[in-house]
């Protein structure tokens, strides 16, 4: 079963998330921000990192730019937000994110991604 | 980012606070290039009431990230009009640790930031009001379920009325539920909204 990670510091939108995910198979942990994130990369290697900008301690960017750094096998990382502008999404990708998602992100969008960046789809 | 309340911090050597510790003084080492004199001297200044402009003024200039957590202690310590409308700028800064720092500094002042608060929440910028519900997370005042059924009745920007509903699932009670029910109606092909609307229904009724 591939493991997903959500990051995010609003417990509805952790609990969205987890619900579309784990109704689709997937083992979903939760971290409240990115600091708690990066220990929670001690449990095991996550398949997806699902990955809120604005969160206190530390930020998603802040969280992708460690997570690219360390020494361990890589995954995808969706960052979703509710940031349009092009700066934050360009901030992003130089980050380490393999997508950006505006949201509120749809249940059957969200999961396409993650299974299109976990292999299991083919773009469309 | 830790705002204390307390004067309690380590004592300084004496090159890092050689300047005058009057005001004038204070206000010199405030531009130091040595962000130590300048962390030292912000601190200090919390003694000045009339030094907020100054603060405020520095922390849109100040780059070193300690002196930045401090003026924003010493800001929160003074709490005049001044200071809390340099915390509210902060809403709108594309740096995203002054921006939390600033919401923390904020909820320590509920009653000096309940004026800001209308205002805030009807902020062209829809990044600023969903900052501005941010804030009103832990703000203790007793308007903040007043302005939470506000926004999901009246804000058209869906990430808005998102983050403000999350929160009214914490602290909404019945008053809230007409709002929660007309949200729902308004956002009927949202799933998000639908999703977390009928969360906070849940939560409000089983209290």
């Amino acid at each position: 079963m591939k493991r997903i990670l959500v990051i995010d510091d609003a417990a509805t939108v952790r609990l969205y998330h987890r619900g579309i995910l784990e109704s689709a198979g997937f083992e979903v942990s939760e971290a409240v921000n990115g600091l708690e994130a990066l220990e929670r990369l001690a449990e095991g290697p996550f398949d997806l990192y699902l990955v809120d900008i604005n969160m206190p301690k530390l930020d998603g960017y802040g969280f992708l730019r460690e997570l690219r750094a360390k020494d361990i096998p890589q995954a995808p990382a969706i960052m979703v937000s509710t940031e349009a502008e092009d700066n934050d999404q360009r901030l992003a990708y130089a980050c380490g994110a393999n997508l950006y998602l505006i949201k509120p992100a749809k249940p059957a969008q969200l999961l396409a991604h993650v299974q299109t960046l976990l292999g299991e789809r083919h773009p469309s | 980012m830790g705002l204390k309340k307390s004067h309690d911090a380590p004592t300084a050597g004496p090159d890092e606070r050689r300047l005058p510790r009057d005001l004038p003084g204070l206000l010199t080492a405030l531009d130091d290039p040595d962000p130590l004199a300048r962390r030292w001297a912000a601190r200090d200044l919390a003694q000045y009431p009339e030094s907020s402009h100054a603060l405020v003024e520095r922390l849109g200039r100040e780059t070193e990230p300690s002196v930045t957590a401090v003026i924003l202690t010493s800001l929160t310590l003074i709490g005049d009009e001044i200071a809390v409308a340099g915390l509210t700028e902060c809403l709108r800064s594309e740096d995203a640790m002054l921006r939390n720092a600033a919401i923390e500094a904020m909820k320590q002042l509920p009653e000096e930031v309940a004026p800001w608060m209308g205002r805030l929440l009807e902020d062209p910028d829809p990044d600023v009001r969903i900052f501005a519900v941010d804030v009103l997370e832990s703000l203790r005042h007793p308007q903040v379920e007043e302005w939470l059924i506000r926004v999901i009745t009246q804000d058209a920007h869906v990430n808005v009325c998102a983050t403000a509903v999350d929160l009214l699932g914490e602290v909404g009670s019945e008053r809230a539920t007409p709002a929660l029910l007309a949200l729902k109606q308004r956002f009927a092909d949202e799933p998000y909204i639908q999703f977390a609307a009928d969360l906070a229904l849940k939560r409000i009724s089983a209290d």
